[in-house]
């Protein structure tokens, strides 16, 4: 059909009008920031004066930006290996015939379409309750009195109960991505594997895991994505002053640029604020180029 | 599911291991909300005492009532479904032409325009936030409920159009080419004819949208700082930040049902288009 060119810049130019106002000027805008000296966001652009990479100096000199970098590199990972796994072991359990598959599934993914607000508050103030909670009890039934008495909210494991709150929500949205790639495998494959005497374990290895590639890769991305994105949890967690433990630097950018909590900040550096954003998005970039490498590798396509 | 499986009697033996697992965590996602909901109707004395779920002063429902007063979730509610609703029929006027351009039309630029819309996906909320908020507050439109509603829609706009893509591409030309003979202009063509025609793939990506606009806490957090504007996400965390103080915990959990209630209910309904919405976009990522 002939292209009609008035229907494409009308259906064409809202949504592209859309994406330069909301994507395009302010990631522009942020990448040349974090170049000058900044303090408020509303001061007019002739007061910027040129800093080079001294934002950059700044953050990574900064104590705090270290603790909120320790501790998103260590949510990427542990969390990362701890959801991949579980929702891998889940994707792989809940395809090889279990009963009420799609009601588990649902169940599991449940968490994800609950305001992170609500799901936080659910684990702050009844799972990890010291006095009701469910840890607690559970412990105290089973005879663990001492294990019992823990503080999961406490400083010394503020950090490790936040990230298992927020990877037990996280695992259903990445045990549905490896369900859909477990479920492209050409079952042929499989049968195969069989007839020649190859156990569970073997067809999981050889044959399940390679052709998941793909999949392995929209998860890795995905959760990087994630990481970089996380703000309500470390806030939900330490919701008065940023805290050693919480403290991711989407929270720390918060605080920085909008001054949020604690009034003892009065000097606002958003300067500062654009070189964290701009970390945040190499981050980003990064994990995209090294899954795709993984991917070209692959020989089996499908 | 048993494609490859020859026994199943003995397929389901070796899957035990799998099924004390999977049954666990389901268990403890179901006492996690049913205890919620229990507490919403309890009072912070009876959860402290040892007979928490006796009930002996009888179902709280005045909790909701104070939630819904007394902390203002009315105001957060209806702030929400207005900011929800407007955005998603935003969104389908914007996004949906869009889409349709993109996977039927060849001209200049489309690839380049597909490939801006993908890369969007990737572009964290801390890229974006701090021009947005310069240029705002120089409009003066912070607590602006259409600023609101502009950056919920402008911030689903690229998603929906990647979502829609295949649904478009999916449809059979002949349709415009039946009403292109039949003197239907291509504007006309394409609301009367082929927008009818992907209401399957519109309606998963719209219940997307719904939960994330209804979920969004960052932008609103920044955006709404006055309680008359603000939606349920950051009114939520308001609430609980107050009656932490005058322990309150009965209102506290009530607030927080009535905040999870609308997007939870939706995915009792329509949990199964929502997971082949993922698993579709799984493939394509």
């Amino acid at each position: 059909m002939k292209p009609n060119r008035k229907m494409i810049i009308v259906f064409l130019v809202p949504a592209l009008l859309c994406y330069l106002i909301v994507f395009l000027y302010p990631s522009i805008r942020t990448f040349i920031m974090s170049f000058f000296n900044v303090a408020g966001l509303s001061d007019s652009v002739t007061t910027w004066t040129f800093a080079g990479f001294g934002n950059y100096k700044t953050i990574f000199h900064d104590r705090m930006f270290q603790q909120s970098m320790k501790n998103i590199c260590k949510i990427w990972l542990y969390g990362g290996l701890g959801v991949m796994l579980i929702s891998l072991v889940f994707a792989v359990g809940l395809t090889s015939g279990m009963k009420g598959f799609k009601f588990f599934r649902s169940v599991i993914y449940l968490p994800n379409v609950i305001s992170a607000v609500a799901m936080a508050t659910m684990w702050i103030y009844y799972v990890y309750n010291s006095d009701y909670g469910f840890f607690h009890k559970f412990l105290a039934f089973f005879g663990f009195t001492k294990a019992s008495q823990i503080l999961w909210t406490g400083p010394a494991h503020l950090f490790s109960s936040m990230l298992v709150a927020y990877c037990f929500g996280m695992v259903g949205y990445h045990m549905l991505i490896f369900i859909s790639g477990i479920e492209q495998i050409p079952v042929s494959y499989h049968e195969a594997a069989k007839i020649e005497g190859a156990n569970v374990v073997q067809r999981f290895f050889y044959i399940t895991l390679p052709f998941l590639k793909g999949t392995v890769r929209t998860n890795i991305v995905m959760w990087t994505i994630f990481t970089v994105g996380y703000f309500v949890w470390g806030q939900m967690f330490s919701p008065d002053n940023l805290s050693n433990q919480t403290v991711a630097p989407m929270n720390y950018m918060y605080e920085l640029v909008f001054g949020a909590s604690s009034p003892a900040r009065t000097v606002r550096n958003s300067g500062a604020g654009a070189a964290i954003g701009i970390v945040m998005m190499v981050m980003v970039l990064i994990a995209f180029g090294l899954t795709n490498l993984l991917v070209r590798k692959d020989d089996i396509e499908l | 599911m048993n494609k490859f499986h020859f026994t199943i009697k003995k397929n389901q033996i070796k899957l035990i291991p799998a099924y004390i697992i999977v049954i666990a965590w389901v268990l403890f996602t179901f006492i996690l909300i049913a205890w919620v909901v229990f507490a919403s109707f309890s009072t912070s004395a009876e959860m402290f005492s040892d007979h928490m779920f006796a009930f002996k002063t009888g179902f709280h429902f005045e909790n909701y009532a104070t939630a819904w007063k007394t902390q203002k979730v009315s105001i957060y509610f209806m702030n929400s479904i207005m900011y929800t609703l407007v955005s998603c029929a935003a969104i389908i006027l914007i996004a949906t032409p869009a889409s349709y351009v993109l996977s039927r039309f060849r001209f200049k630029g489309n690839t380049l325009a597909q490939n801006l819309f993908i890369s969007s996906l990737g572009i964290p909320a801390i890229m974006i936030i701090m021009p947005l908020f310069s240029v705002v507050s120089q409009l003066h439109l912070l607590n602006n409920r259409w600023l609101l509603i502009f950056l919920y829609t402008s911030m689903q706009v690229p998603f929906t159009i990647f979502f829609m893509y295949p649904s478009f591409k999916n449809l059979s030309k002949t349709y415009e080419e039946a009403a292109a003979i039949d003197g239907c202009s291509p504007i006309g063509t394409y609301w009367r004819i082929m927008f009818p025609l992907i209401q399957p793939g519109l309606i998963t990506v719209m219940i997307f949208n719904f939960i994330d606009i209804w979920n969004e806490y960052f932008m609103s957090l920044v955006f709404a700082n006055k309680t008359s504007v603000r939606p349920v996400a950051v009114g939520l965390f308001n609430m609980i930040e107050s009656m932490r103080y005058t322990g309150n915990w009965g209102g506290m959990f009530a607030s927080v049902v009535i905040v999870f209630l609308p997007t939870f209910i939706l995915y009792l309904f329509l949990s199964k288009r929502i997971i082949n919405g993922i698993t579709a976009g799984a493939i394509k990522g």
